[in-house]
Formats: C-alpha cells, structure tokens, sequence
C-alpha cells in the first residue's frame, strides 16, 4: 500500500497531492483504480498531467512482462545442474539439483538427512569450487562430519582445507533469524561484492521445520503467513539470482498406517518444486545400517514413485561399507 | 485536446474487438462439458491438491495455443502471469519439443515468442500490473488467453495483513478480481486461474457446494475461500485429483463442471515426457 508523496514521481506535485486527498485518493492503487476524466474535472487538475503520472507510476509499481524466447535464452545461459555427491541421488533428480528451483528432503529423524545435506556441501565445494551457505536450525552440523567426507573425496589436505572455507555455516533458531539471515545474503548477492565470498549457487537450510513448527497453531493465519513469506523469500532467491535451494522437512502421517506426507501443511507443500523422501531400508533393525532409500515424491520433470538406494555411511554417500554408524546420525 | 486523446484510446479499443480474437474452440474438447469450450468470456478455475497435474495441465493449454497451425495448435498468444515463481521454462520446451514436427531452435523460439510472462510479489502488485497489462491486450490482438498461476497464492499473507477486518483481509483479491472480469469482458478473453486447495473440506452438508445430487459423485475436497467476487465470475470449475490406486496406470483425474449450467463431465489423463495425455 503505497501512499502518494510529492516526489514519487516526476510530475507528482505536493499540491496535486493536497488535491487528490481532498478527494478521497491516498495511495498508488487508488491513483490507478479512478477515472481520470472525473479527477480532472474534481480537482481541477490537468488531464494530460494526470495521465502522465499514471503512466509512470504503474511503470515504477507493477511488474513488466517478458517474452518467452528472452527468458528461455536467458535460463540456458544461467541455470546450472549441481551434483549431489552420489549418483543415485543425481539419477533421481534428473542429474542433480536445478538452480532456480527449491529441493525438499522429507524423512523422519534418523533418515538421514543432514548427512545427505552435508553430502550435498561437501560436492558442490570440493567438486565445483563453489560456495555454499549452511543454515543450520537443528543442530545437527557438525564439522568433523563434514571433515571425514571431504577426507574420503579428497587427497590433498590444501583442497580439503579450502573446500571447507568454502562452506559459510550460520546457526539460526527461530524464523526471524533465518529470515535476516537470508536478507544478509540477498544484499550480498545483489552488491556482488567480490569479498572472500566467492560464486554463490546453493543455499541449504536444515531444517525449515524446526523453525516454523513453533509459529504453527495458536494464532492461526499469522504463523501461516510467516512461512509464506519465507516460501517467497526462498523462490525469489532461487530465481533472481539461480541458486538451488534445499531445504529439510519432517515427514508425518494422517493416521498410523496412513502414507508419509511432508510436515508443515497444505500450504508448504505446494512451495518446492521437487520433493524426495529418505526412509530406513526395511531389513534389519538389530544393527545400525547405513542403507537408505529415497523416492521421489514430486517432480515436474521424472515419474514420481522411482526409488534409488543410498549409503549414507563413511565418507563417500555411495560407497558400500559394512555398518558403521555414521557419526553424529 | 482531451476529448481527441480519449477518441484514440478507445479506437484502439474498437481495433481490436474488429479484428477479432481467435476463437479458441478448439482448445481442449476434453475439458469441457459442452461442445463449443472455451468461448471468450469464461472464467476458468482450476482447483486440487499439490501434484494433481494442475500445472502439467496449463503447459498443455499453452503449448496448444502457441504452436502454429501446421503443426495442430491455434497460433495465439498467451499472457502468464506467475505468483508463485512455479513456471518451469524447460519443462515447456521439452513439452514443445516433443509435439512440434521440427524442433529446431528456430521453431521453439518462434512458438516462445508467443508467450508472456510476468512474476508478481504481492496482491498490490498484481492488481497494478493489471492495469499496466491493459494496454498490452490493446496492442497485441492475437493474445486472447490470460493464465493466472495462481490466484491464491497471496491468500495467508493478505489475511495477516488484513488484522480482523474481512473486508480489508479480501480487498485487494476483490479489486483483482473486479478488474479481471473487466478485461475478460472489454478484450474478449478467456482466463485460466489455479486455487490452491488450502483448506479441509467442511463436514457441515449445509455448507455444501453443490446440490444433493451431484455430492456424492463428486467427492471433490472442495471448499471456498476466497472471496466473493472471485467466486461468482467463474463459469467453469475443474477439480484435479490424483488416482491413488495401486495399479500401473498412475493417472490424474478430472471433473469439470460448468457452473451455470450444472453440467459435469469426468476424465483422466496421465502425464509423460510430451506432456498431458488423455
């Protein structure tokens, strides 16, 4: 709602102001919404001024359309496919992770996924020398999780140690510090400032759960309305600047021997474009396996439904080691 | 001096509805009830959960308005108009690439340039690009379909920042829709519009949508939220729902209903690399 000040723009005079709210009009909308002729005659204002104004403030206010051949142009140029540090995973997600989409890993706890995340860190680092943004809410990072997989990736110790330096970690713990978090990183992004951050393509947050669980219930439609509005901030990033965003979610059930479906409601669910769910192989339950199976639970570009095991075990998310839990699991 | 500058804008106007818009008749027989669907002037809502194919369902409209006549599709042009960030561009050329006879980049950036698109933030800025986009249906007489992905998105945000007050918590999606039905009218449009399905369908039958007869062939999860205006303009309501069966065929289904007419029709469709397949 913004309100008609002098200076919005060229042509907008504090008279026409004082006039325009003599007449019931405050702000942009109103401007755009009246019959001009009818304001001409009311205020005694110049039609042709008005209809100036008009012009310029719906270009400053609304957004442009773009055509399609542009912006596919542009998106073959931009957007990129990082890979996930196991094959499998890549396989299921159509080679990997988009930039400008947002990527959901659903599961219970215990399935697996912050080791898939740091997984995911530790590929695009080492592998593409890019930088990552962490953002931790749960507490599950550690980095001596993060060391052990670049050891096994890596032979070199220089490498090991600037893919780590690659790898920004920030501890958020409520909505409000992720939110400035990713504000911090919008304005940075924006200012391209070419500082010891270097190319930024992924964002990963685990896990938005833990951060909206608490806004849920009580006061109903504001808590949905914060997660809205992270929805937003999430999507525009990935899109303005084509950077993948994965995000980790609790998986839940309607009744006890109802499917799995994603935490947080109707209205999350329809924000990532593509969802993977991590469950426990069934087999053995006497000792700790390392065996994960994820399928893909919504897609706009493969079947959903196909499945792929994961070994989330010592170092490589691929390679088959007899149980040895992971740390920090 | 005026009075000529409002001559020329309506005789742009005039231009326009003269040349015509094409019809788009043809468009997807499979959708609706009657024979000749859409006609220019119908409100078009596409409803369901998450994954039922309502996006899947928008790219096959649009590849079959943009793809040119010797190929099968209409040849018009599209306006999209995205509030979520959903619109997946390569998703669309592969969809393309699939149903054009040649599939050079030629081609595919001639059928893309058939299409528009626009991404909003905020139900303010939707509603201003509305007015900013009216123009651009003067100019631009081969552009008679309006996609609107979705509608609802600004639903819990307008809430919030409405306080108590319904009226203020649903005004801008009124002027949305006010001034949606004024452009559908004046250009002789047909717009597509997606809702999210938010809310749990109420259990109070007196609440119910439809008569008696149709309730229990249609256990559609179908209930209203958003407002009024937005409400009574729609002529055609399409549920999406996702076949939950164990069998192979993991399909979609889809109940249309026109809503003046009470007029419904059933049918599935599954989803490949080509897109929508009935």
């Amino acid at each position: 709602m913004v309100v008609l000040r002098a200076g919005l723009c060229p042509g907008l005079t504090e008279e026409m102001i004082q006039l325009l709210r003599a007449n019931g009009i405050r702000t942009v909308v109103d401007f755009v919404s009246s019959d001009l002729e009818d304001i001409a005659q009311k205020c005694s204002l110049s039609y042709k001024a008005l209809v100036a104004v008009r012009r310029v403030l719906l270009a400053q206010f609304s957004a442009f359309p773009t055509n399609g051949a542009d912006l596919y142009e542009e998106l073959k140029s931009s957007t990129a496919i990082l890979p996930t540090g196991s094959p499998s995973l890549d396989q299921l997600l159509d080679s990997g992770l988009y930039t400008g989409e947002v990527t959901e890993l659903m599961g219970a706890p215990g399935s697996g996924k912050t080791q898939v995340c740091l997984g995911i860190a530790a590929s695009v680092s080492l592998g593409l020398k890019q930088h990552v943004l962490f953002l931790d809410s749960t507490g599950g990072f550690t980095a001596s999780r993060l060391y052990q997989i670049l050891r096994a990736r890596a032979e070199d110790g220089e490498e090991q140690l600037e893919a780590l330096q690659r790898i920004q970690v920030v501890r958020v713990f409520n909505i409000y510090e992720m939110l400035s978090a990713l504000q911090e990183l919008r304005d940075r992004l924006s200012q391209q400032v070419v500082s010891s951050m270097g190319p930024l393509k992924i964002v990963v947050i685990d896990s938005v759960s833990a951060v909206i669980y608490p806004l849920l219930g009580g006061k109903h439609s504001e808590g949905l309305a914060i997660m809205m509005q992270l929805a937003r901030e999430l999507k525009t990033l990935a899109k303005e600047f084509s950077i993948a965003v994965v995000v980790t979610n609790q998986a839940t059930r309607e009744s006890s021997t109802g499917p799995l479906k994603p935490a947080l409601g109707r209205s999350w669910s329809f924000v990532p474009s593509t969802r993977v769910l991590l469950e426990s192989k069934e087999a053995t339950w006497e000792k700790a396996t390392t065996q994960r199976v994820a399928s893909l639970a919504k897609s706009s570009r493969q079947p959903t439904g196909i499945q792929v095991e994961l070994d989330i075990g010592n170092g490589d998310v691929q390679e088959l080691s007899p149980a040895t839990p992971a740390q920090g699991l | 001096m005026a009075d000529a500058f409002r001559r020329a804008e309506s005789g742009t106007q005039l231009l326009a509805r003269l040349e015509g818009r094409s019809s788009l008749k043809n468009l997807e027989p499979y959708l609706f009830a009657e024979e000749a669907s859409p006609v220019h002037g119908d409100v078009i809502e596409f409803h369901g959960p998450e994954g039922t194919g309502k996006t899947e369902m928008l790219y096959h409209l649009i590849a079959r308005c943009i793809i040119p006549k010797s190929s099968g599709g209409l040849e018009v042009e599209v306006m999209f108009i995205d509030t979520d960030y959903h619109f997946d561009m390569l998703r669309l050329v592969t969809i393309l690439e699939n149903r054009l006879a040649q599939r050079t980049e030629e081609m595919i950036k001639q059928c893309l340039g058939r299409l528009f698109l626009v991404n909003c933030n905020t139900s303010t800025q939707l509603l201003l690009t509305l007015y900013s986009l009216e123009n651009m249906f003067c100019t631009h007489p081969s552009l008679c379909l309006l996609i609107l992905d979705s509608i609802s998105a600004f639903y819990w945000i307008d809430r919030s920042n409405g306080g108590e007050s319904l009226n203020l918590q649903e005004m801008n999606l009124k002027k949305c829709a006010n001034f949606l039905e004024k452009l559908v009218r004046e250009h002789h449009l047909a717009l597509f519009a997606t809702t999210q399905t938010l809310m749990q369908k109420s259990t109070n039958s007196a609440e119910s949508f439809f008569p008696l007869k149709l309730q229990h062939e249609t256990d559609t999860d179908y209930r209203p939220y958003l407002c009024k205006s937005w409400q009574q303009m729609v002529t055609h309501r399409i549920f999406f729902s996702k076949q939950c069966n164990s069998g192979n065929s993991k399909g979609f289904t889809v109940i249309s209903c026109h809503l003046k007419r009470n007029h419904v029709v059933k049918c599935s469709f599954s989803v490949a690399e080509c897109g929508v397949q009935f």
